[in-house]
């Protein structure tokens, strides 16, 4: 069986050592090989979606020896929620490439960045050791880091500087954790699977190593009162390093929330689930009141990623809390699809974003005015993104946000108050939409040009899935629950 | 005998070394004693191979021939002979040049006693070598700085030099042996075996830099060529700290002595990192970071006596450490000793600045580098022995050494502001040597980091 789990791992890790390799290379082929290399990915996540996923455990595993002496393995795999999740990634980073074939600031550097990061978010999901997975996570941040120093806006250097230290902060509790379970488990091994079906830590000890891994995730997620870097970084940010940010590494916190916590010390999370559902409540509420308050547009969008966010965190914990394992099982399959359509729907958000940054050099609201005659394919495009964000039924967040409402309101009835993000968001997004794109059409922007056919390329798939997703969730769903539904914890 | 000495046959070539350097020296012939010291240098590593895995000691148990002897030996000797061929690039021509490749090969004989001491008038001795050839290093230059900074590395040593001596003197007294194999006869006697290790810990911890007896060790770097400076945070601090681990392992452990050297280690990496953030002379940025670092090798001491990851996890974090700071060190040498001299060098010479990006990330313990399996494994064992709150503290400490690290790295890809910076355009002359330096480091960093097995393999 060909190893195609680690071939698009390491795919793109491949293609930047190629772009690096190559001196005095036109920007054109730089721009080529990242699209090519990135689309042969792609290929090699839908290869492993055929491939499917097992009843119980993890499927497409692939295993090498590292560091036997501690335990320690090179241990690749999917399961039906990490599976998504690279399907995802894969996608995201494909579209980003392509919108990224504009840049001509160090279009080397930057390809290979966004290379690397993309085997980074890769190894994230499917890594299966817990020292693979600290690479990967790590490794991450210091790509992104750069990405944002070297092609972000005005302020980029703080903003940057803020979010690496911010995020190592933040993950370095994870480091303990890791080391506590490894510590915990007998004979040591950072086998995660063995973590998982065997969790380690009982007692205090399980408490202590939630209570860090907790800190970790919600750094990374991020959760009020941890998300004071996600603003400064994504409105510094370039808009290729915010879809990636927002589509992908804002699920490394939820991923690891599920992978980690909840699967690794069961117990512990099933006692403080009471608080993390509180967290999860506020989280979405203040993203919701946050992104209210905001006139940038780049700024609002992020803040929905808290809201969004949000959702997911009250879906894993009514998933802890739930003792009936259908609820459970409905309960993780709305935050895992939650995960994937944020993704889908938050990445075309920053695209769009982007793309009238680049026309008119400002975010600020006030500043637009009926778009939609102007440039018309964008102004609808951000329509349809914008009302699949604020949870239009029959787009991609509906049935995720549904199904965890309806748990929600089977477990915790009182918890069910989240449910008023709905309503703040669409009051935000019709105020936005209303602002930038409907109205008498400003006098300055009646040159703008509509989207050209690259930018097309990139939005349209997106677009499409956010359809597809909303109308046939099943084709997600079926992966994503039959590893929840046999999940025991 | 005869079998003492063939365990001893590292050693005696780098002996011979340094005697031949030195007579090819008073010939005037330099690049001879160049040539001998690295060839010896390298020698003596590969002659080091067959010991590996041996356990025993020699002279009636006073010189240890162990896994920490044994890897000292691995890690020291190669990283002496890089930094000969940094003092060769730095120092090359100059007047006496062939004399510091004679103190440097005398230093690094001091730090392999030190750490194969199975008795206190060997750490004495090691101690003294190390020192007496570093004095005369950084005063090497003979200007102002250097001969401010060699007085006071001087009469620091001096002066915890006699304290350790003094010190050893209760234990010998309480043990009736200066052998460290008997220092458990002190179990009853904690008071004398409290006077003791304090006398070590000011002793080594002068060699170590560790605080608070590191003071001397910023000026020293800054006064001294940064040849010397790469080469001294580099081979008597591991030499002190594996010394440390020898000293330890066989010390009662009622008179709480992991607690102490807890407490010490806090002490010293904070104090490193918060100094090191106020700096803007990169070389004392340097210094500073490398007091820090001598912090985290003591949480690996901390663990020694409650698991065997203690020795391996010193182990990895030396060989890691010895690469990326030397590393960094052939990097600020080629660039300059000011923050300002970084500024936009990493757009202008790319595989230089990714390489010392790579030295200056591993040196905060980003993964998959060599300073993160390295901090990792001492984390475990510290976490191990118990100490769960002194990872927290060195965990937090990571973070304060990433803000540290990031001011070399943040200037080196700034855009070049054209009106400050017109002398730094113009390229470098080429510098083979420091080139050749950071490579082999750089390789080394990657290297440990994705691929320590070999290392683990062979300790454990």
């Amino acid at each position: 069986m060909l190893p195609i789990v680690s071939i698009t791992l390491f795919l793109p890790l491949l293609g930047a050592l190629l772009i690096m390799a190559l001196r005095k290379t036109s920007t054109q082929a730089i721009h080529a090989i990242g699209i090519i290399t990135s689309g042969l990915t792609l290929l090699g996540s839908l290869w492993m979606w055929s491939r499917g996923v097992n009843e119980t455990g993890f499927a497409q595993l692939e295993e090498l020896d590292w560091m036997p002496s501690i335990g320690a393995a090179y241990r690749v795999g999917v399961d039906g929620i990490s599976l998504p999740l690279v399907l995802l990634t894969t996608l995201l980073f494909f579209l980003t490439l392509i919108y990224s074939a504009k840049v001509k600031e160090r279009p080397q550097a930057f390809v290979v960045l966004m290379l690397l990061l993309e085997t980074a978010a890769i190894g994230t999901f499917t890594a299966l050791d817990a020292i693979l997975f600290y690479v990967f996570f790590e490794v991450s941040l210091v790509s992104m880091y750069f990405m944002i120093a070297g092609w972000g806006h005005e302020d980029r250097q703080r903003a940057a500087l803020m979010f690496f230290i911010y995020t190592l902060l933040g993950s370095l509790p994870l480091l303990l954790a890791i080391l506590g379970l490894y510590l915990g488990s007998e004979p040591h091994t950072f086998d995660m699977r063995v973590w998982i079906n065997n969790p380690p830590l009982d007692g205090l000890a399980a408490m202590l190593a939630l209570i860090a891994m907790l800190f970790t995730f919600a750094v990374k997620t991020p959760v009020f009162p941890f998300h004071t870097w996600l603003p400064a970084a994504h409105v510094q940010a370039p808009a290729a390093g915010s879809v990636i940010l927002a589509g992908v590494m804002l699920k490394f916190g939820t991923y690891g929330l599920v992978r980690f916590a909840l699967q690794m010390t069961p117990d512990a999370f099933r006692d403080a689930g009471i608080v993390i559902l509180i967290f999860g409540v506020v989280a979405a509420l203040y993203g919701a009141f946050a992104a209210l308050a905001q006139s940038d547009i780049k700024r609002l969008i992020a803040y929905t990623s808290v809201n969004h966010m949000g959702y997911v965190i009250v879906g894993v914990a009514i998933a802890a809390l739930a003792l009936d394992p259908a609820i459970r099982a409905t309960a993780l399959d709305g935050s895992v699809l939650q995960m994937v359509s944020h993704g889908l729907v938050t990445g075309a958000l920053f695209f769009l974003v982007g793309m009238l940054q680049d026309r008119a050099h400002t975010r600020e609201m006030d500043q637009f005015g009926g778009l939609l005659k102007i440039t018309p394919i964008l102004g609808w495009s951000f329509v349809l993104a914008a009302f699949a964000s604020l949870g239009l039924p029959g787009l991609a967040h509906f049935p995720a946000e549904f199904q965890i409402f309806l748990v929600t309101l089977q477990v915790e009835p009182a918890a069910v108050i989240v449910i008023l993000g709905i309503v703040i968001t669409a009051g935000l997004y019709l105020r936005a939409i209303g602002k930038v794109f409907l109205g008498e059409p400003n006098e300055k922007w009646l040159a703008m040009s509509d989207l050209n056919t690259r930018e097309v390329l990139t939005l349209a798939p997106l677009l499409i899935l956010i359809i597809v997703v909303g109308i046939a969730p099943a084709l997600v769903l079926d992966m994503i629950h039959k590893t929840t539904a046999a999940l025991q914890f | 005998m005869a079998d003492d000495l063939a365990l001893l046959i590292p050693e005696i070539i780098v002996l011979l070394t340094i005697v031949f350097a030195l007579v090819a020296e008073m010939l005037r012939l330099p690049r001879i004693a160049l040539a001998v010291s690295v060839t010896g240098l390298l020698l003596a590593t590969g002659m080091t191979l067959p010991l590996l895995g041996a356990d025993t000691s020699v002279f009636g148990g006073t010189y240890r021939i162990d896994t920490l002897s044994v890897w000292a030996k691995l890690i020291l000797l190669p990283a002496t002979a890089l930094s000969i061929l940094l003092a060769r690039a730095e120092l090359g021509g100059s007047d006496r040049e062939g004399t510091v490749y004679v103190l440097i090969c005398l230093v690094t004989l001091g730090s392999l006693v030190l750490a194969s001491a199975g008795d206190t008038m060997l750490l004495v001795l090691g101690v003294l070598l190390s020192g007496l050839g570093s004095f005369a290093l950084v005063a090497y230059p003979r200007d102002d700085a250097a001969t401010e900074a060699a007085m006071k590395f001087f009469v620091f040593g001096s002066v915890t030099g006699a304290i350790m001596i003094f010190g050893l003197s209760y234990w010998f007294g309480g043990s009736g042996s200066t052998l460290l194999s008997e220092l458990s006869l002190l179990d009853t006697k904690p008071v004398i075996a409290a006077v003791g290790l304090i006398a070590v810990i000011v002793g080594l911890g002068y060699k170590a830099a560790l605080v608070p007896f590191h003071f001397w060790a910023p000026d020293a770097y800054e006064g001294a060529p940064v040849s010397i400076a790469a080469y001294m945070s580099v081979v008597p601090k591991i030499g002190a700290i594996f010394a440390f681990a020898q000293v330890v392992r066989d010390l009662p452990m009622d008179t709480h002595w992991p607690l102490v050297i807890a407490v010490v280690s806090v002490l010293t990496m904070t104090y490193g990192y918060l100094a090191a953030l106020a700096q803007n002379n990169v070389v004392r940025l340097l210094a500073y970071s490398s007091i820090a670092q001598a912090g985290y090798f003591l949480l690996g001491i901390v663990a020694v006596g409650a698991n065997p990851l203690a020795f391996v996890s010193i182990i990895v974090f030396a060989a890691a450490y010895a690469a990326m700071n030397l590393g960094a060190f052939a990097v600020l040498m080629r660039v300059g000793r000011t923050l300002d001299a970084f500024s936009g060098i990493g757009r202008r010479k790319v595989v230089m600045g990714i390489a010392m990006v790579v030295f200056l990330l591993s040196l905060a313990g980003i993964p998959p580098l060599a300073g993160f399996v390295g901090k990792f494994l001492l984390f475990g064992a510290a976490m191990d022995a118990g100490f769960t709150w002194l990872t927290v503290i060195a965990i937090l400490n990571s973070v304060l050494s990433l803000a540290v690290y990031l001011r070399i790295v943040v200037p080196m890809y700034q855009q070049p502001d054209d009106a400050t910076a017109p002398a730094q355009t113009a390229a470098p002359k080429p510098e083979p040597l420091i080139t050749l330096v950071w490579i082999v480091a750089f390789v080394f960093t990657l290297g440990i980091g994705l691929a320590a097995q070999p290392i683990l393999g062979q300790i454990s």
